[in-house]
């Protein structure tokens, strides 16, 4: 699978590509997060962006979803720069782009239930009950949680939250899915079921995943190709056979 | 060893002090700074409020958690309250020979101050608290970022339907608060007196006036706000942390009672310049 | 979503059953004023309004049937004063009913009061004016209640001051409760009684010796016969007549008394203490009466002496033989 999705990269066409960026400058103050970063995801292609802590992955993703304004540079989803949109576009690419936040972000005050239900609402107003039950169940039956549907977020462990969190992010059908730390806080065994999830969600719903992690199995696993994200800039691209046989010091930090 | 010691205490107590006039004019800045960012966050809520889509069903729900909910609270407090003002002043009333004018002191004590002040320190105790640290964790957890993600604008939803609800449902609470009030303080008539159900109510209505009643109804609308806006705004600019979530209720509920207490100076003055004292 | 209903239906109780006693308050507070209903106007003008303010209460007979609607300055001297009055009271007050305003209770609220003057006289209509009676005022109110306590306190003080010397004065005391002074007061006078019946003899006597020296009887008569003599003793024999007379009229008059005292103690209360209150009185008498015993007891004492004289010795031998 991977041979393909490698082949895919390298013939890169106009339609199977949905994030373009470009020379993307990002800074804090003096601290200088993104310096000239450069990334293109194509439809069905997994990338990992693997970092040090503090070395500004999810401040990328953040940039990519409108949460952070960057300061220079574009980034085009779905051939659309973001940077100038207004809030009413910004919502419908967003509706096509999943977010799954590094601490689940699950609404205290609901249940499962309405919380899969909030983003669909939201997105799409008009939709029938029955139509959004179905969407919901569907949902829960991807991660496998279809009996937790009217329990409280505190009710469940962490791996369900995490399974729960996947799920609301499916529920709109996103094209392009956005990963902040996906194993980060959960015990190996449930890591490793979050990033079987994440292979089967690709084959099923063939998207395009960025996953942002320093989680080595989950890079060695889920990705098609790796971005190293060094100081602000892509030190090194390749997928996990070439990286872990480069030579750099600064890349074999990461491998070791 | 001993003027050792005390030169030592000496040094620290010099490093205090100075430690503490740094801290003061910090303290000051950062005043200013809140005080200015609250008046920023204020001038948001307004603009955002007439914007659509309005949050009906959000600020529905909203103003069942913070007014409804609170009732019990309101109403315990409220009816103690009454029956406590009436048995302490009951012997002053009858060393002056007035103890046929307790209903009619004691509801215009009640519905002129005590009633909306003590009702609005128990929501902001409540409701205050409760904002702030609820928008305080959302904040921390990202639910307010994943808000935003999910196509919804999180001040709309959570802040100013919470700021809406607070608002719309203090008055509400206090008139009730105010009713559970006067009947507390018909019993309390009457555990050492004995008055009629109806006279009572019928003496309580004769004192009042307009003037009495409006005033202290309007004054809580501004109190309800009060305590919806400063526990948004200490919530949705939490630090992070669960520290951040506790220090942002905390604040929430100090900010907001000196607030009510401003507020009603500023009422009483209001009123008097209108004429209706 | 069912709950979320449910909810609702919980919020919009709570907020009716607040809004319902909201109204409430504001229906009671206008239903006093006069708000609701159908009213009609009734002015009246004073000098003064002691205070009166808008939405002050009218009062028929004492019952509440309006409120006062508008005070105005018509010019330096008189105000009006404009009421508003329940419909129903236009069969009932006559337009030559009284205005006036009092106060409710002694600290209340004013109140405005209409008074029927009995008189018959037609109905009034909307905007009529009523005659109206100077308020009492309260300042002139309390002035008089403060002389009168003066006065009051005065009097009160005075009353302490002399229930407390009579309890403290022993004499008045002693005088009520010694029976002994009467007694003593009779004695005397028994006294004085006997010593005017012995002065009335010596007088006799001594004139009828007066007669036996002047006809010359006897050696000694001769001896004595002397006009200048004879003068002498005759004036003093006229001065113990007179002696003797005044002791009567004294003792007919301190019987007198003593019959008032005696009168007076049994008598009891008001007259009783009119001779208490006057300490000086009771000294008084207890002085005279003491005089007069002295008086008696002197008197004696120069009759006896008279009696021992040898110039009277005789007479005296001879009369107490005769006798």
């Amino acid at each position: 699978m991977s041979e393909v999705n490698k082949n895919e990269y390298n013939h890169v066409s106009e339609e199977t590509t949905v994030l373009e960026i470009n020379h993307l400058y990002k800074s804090f103050g003096n601290n200088h997060v993104l310096i000239d970063f450069n990334l293109t995801l194509s439809k069905g292609q997994n990338i990992v962006v693997l970092g040090k802590s503090g070395s500004g992955k999810s401040v990328l993703i953040k940039c990519i979803i409108g949460l952070l304004k960057f300061d220079k540079g574009s980034i085009r989803i779905f051939s659309k720069e973001i940077r100038n949109l207004n809030a009413t576009a910004l919502d419908k690419i967003r509706a096509k782009v999943g977010f799954l936040f590094q601490s689940n972000a699950l609404y205290d005050s609901m249940t499962v239930r309405e919380n899969l239900e909030f983003p669909l609402r939201r997105h799409w107003i008009k939709l029938s009950q029955e139509k959004i039950n179905e969407m919901v169940s569907q949902a829960l039956t991807d991660v496998g949680l279809v009996h937790t549907i009217d329990m409280m977020p505190v009710e469940l462990s962490g791996g369900m939250r995490k399974r729960i969190a996947i799920a609301r992010t499916l529920i709109l059908k996103p094209d392009i899915i956005l990963y902040d730390e996906p194993t980060t806080g959960l015990d190996p065994i449930t890591g490793r079921e979050i990033i079987n999830l994440m292979i089967e969600i690709k084959t099923k719903y063939n998207t395009a995943s960025l996953i942002i992690s320093h989680d080595m199995n989950c890079v060695k696993s889920a990705s098609d190709l790796i971005i190293i994200l060094l100081e602000g800039k892509c030190y090194a691209t390749g997928n996990y056979q070439e990286l872990k046989s480069n030579a750099d010091p600064k890349v074999k930090q990461f491998f070791e | 060893m001993l003027g050792q010691e005390s030169a030592l205490r000496k040094r620290n107590s010099i490093t205090k002090i100075h430690r503490k006039s740094m801290n003061n004019s910090i303290l000051l800045k950062s005043f200013f700074a809140e005080v200015g960012s609250l008046s920023k966050f204020s001038g948001k809520f307004l603009s955002r409020f007439f914007i659509p889509p309005y949050e009906i069903n959000e600020l529905f729900k909203q103003c069942y958690v913070i007014g409804y909910k609170s009732l019990p609270l309101v109403g315990l407090t409220g009816f103690i309250m009454g029956l406590v003002l009436t048995m302490q002043l009951r012997p002053f009333m009858i060393d002056y020979g007035v103890e046929s004018q307790l209903p009619a002191i004691v509801g215009i004590a009640i519905i002129r101050e005590i009633g909306p002040v003590i009702t609005s320190l128990i929501f902001a105790g409540k409701i205050g608290s409760s904002i702030g640290a609820e928008l305080g964790s959302m904040k921390v957890t990202e639910q307010i970022d994943a808000m935003e993600v999910s196509g919804t604008n999180p001040f709309k939803y959570l802040v100013v339907s919470r700021v809406m609800a607070a608002t719309l449902m203090l008055p509400v609470l206090a008139i009730l608060s105010d009713a559970i009030s006067l009947y507390g303080s018909y019993l309390g008539v009457n555990i050492k007196g004995d008055t009629n159900f109806n006279f009572f109510w019928i003496q309580v209505f004769d004192s009042l006036e307009f003037r009495d009643v409006l005033p202290a109804f309007i004054k809580t609308y501004f109190f309800g706000f009060a305590v919806g806006i400063i526990g948004c705004y200490k919530g949705y600019y939490s630090s992070k942390g669960t520290e951040g979530v506790g220090k942002s209720a905390n604040s929430a509920v100090v900010v907001s009672s000196i607030m009510i207490f401003i507020l009603d100076l500023l009422a009483v003055q209001i009123t008097e310049l209108l004429g209706f004292n | 979503m069912g709950k979320q209903i449910f909810n609702n239906i919980k919020l919009g109780i709570f907020i009716l059953a607040s809004l319902a006693f909201l109204i409430l308050l504001f229906y009671m507070i206008g239903k006093n004023r006069n708000f609701f209903g159908s009213n009609f106007t009734l002015k009246s003008r004073f000098e003064n309004v002691q205070g009166l303010k808008i939405g002050n209460n009218v009062r028929y007979a004492g019952i509440d049937i309006g409120s006062v609607n508008k005070i105005e300055v018509l010019n330096d001297t008189v105000l009006e004063v404009e009421i508003i009055i329940e419909n129903k009271m236009k069969k009932i007050i006559r337009n030559n009913s009284i205005v006036s305003i009092g106060t409710d209770g002694l600290v209340g609220n004013k109140v405005v009061n209409i008074t029927s003057t009995k008189l018959n006289a037609p109905l009034v209509k909307e905007d009529d004016i009523l005659s109206s009676r100077r308020p009492i005022d309260t300042d002139d109110l309390l002035r008089t209640f403060s002389k009168t306590n003066n006065d009051i306190y005065l009097i009160a003080k005075n009353l302490k001051k002399t229930t407390f010397d009579f309890n403290q004065s022993n004499i008045l005391w002693k005088l009520l409760n010694d029976n002994s002074i009467v007694e003593n007061i009779h004695l005397s006078l028994s006294n004085l009684h006997s010593a005017s019946i012995e002065i009335n003899n010596i007088v006799k006597n001594a004139n009828s010796i007066m007669d036996h020296i002047k006809s010359g009887n006897g050696s000694i008569g001769t001896i004595l016969y002397d006009t200048a003599f004879t003068l002498s003793i005759k004036n003093t024999l006229n001065n113990v007549n007179n002696i003797s007379n005044s002791a009567i009229k004294l003792s007919d008059e301190a019987k007198e008394t003593i019959k008032n005292i005696n009168y007076e103690l049994m008598k009891g209360d008001g007259a009783f203490n009119k001779l208490l209150k006057d300490s000086i009185t009771g000294v008084t008498i207890t002085s005279s009466i003491k005089n007069i015993e002295n008086g008696t007891r002197a008197f004696n004492l120069n009759m006896e002496a008279l009696k021992h004289s040898f110039l009277f010795r005789g007479y005296f031998k001879k009369s107490s033989k005769k006798n």
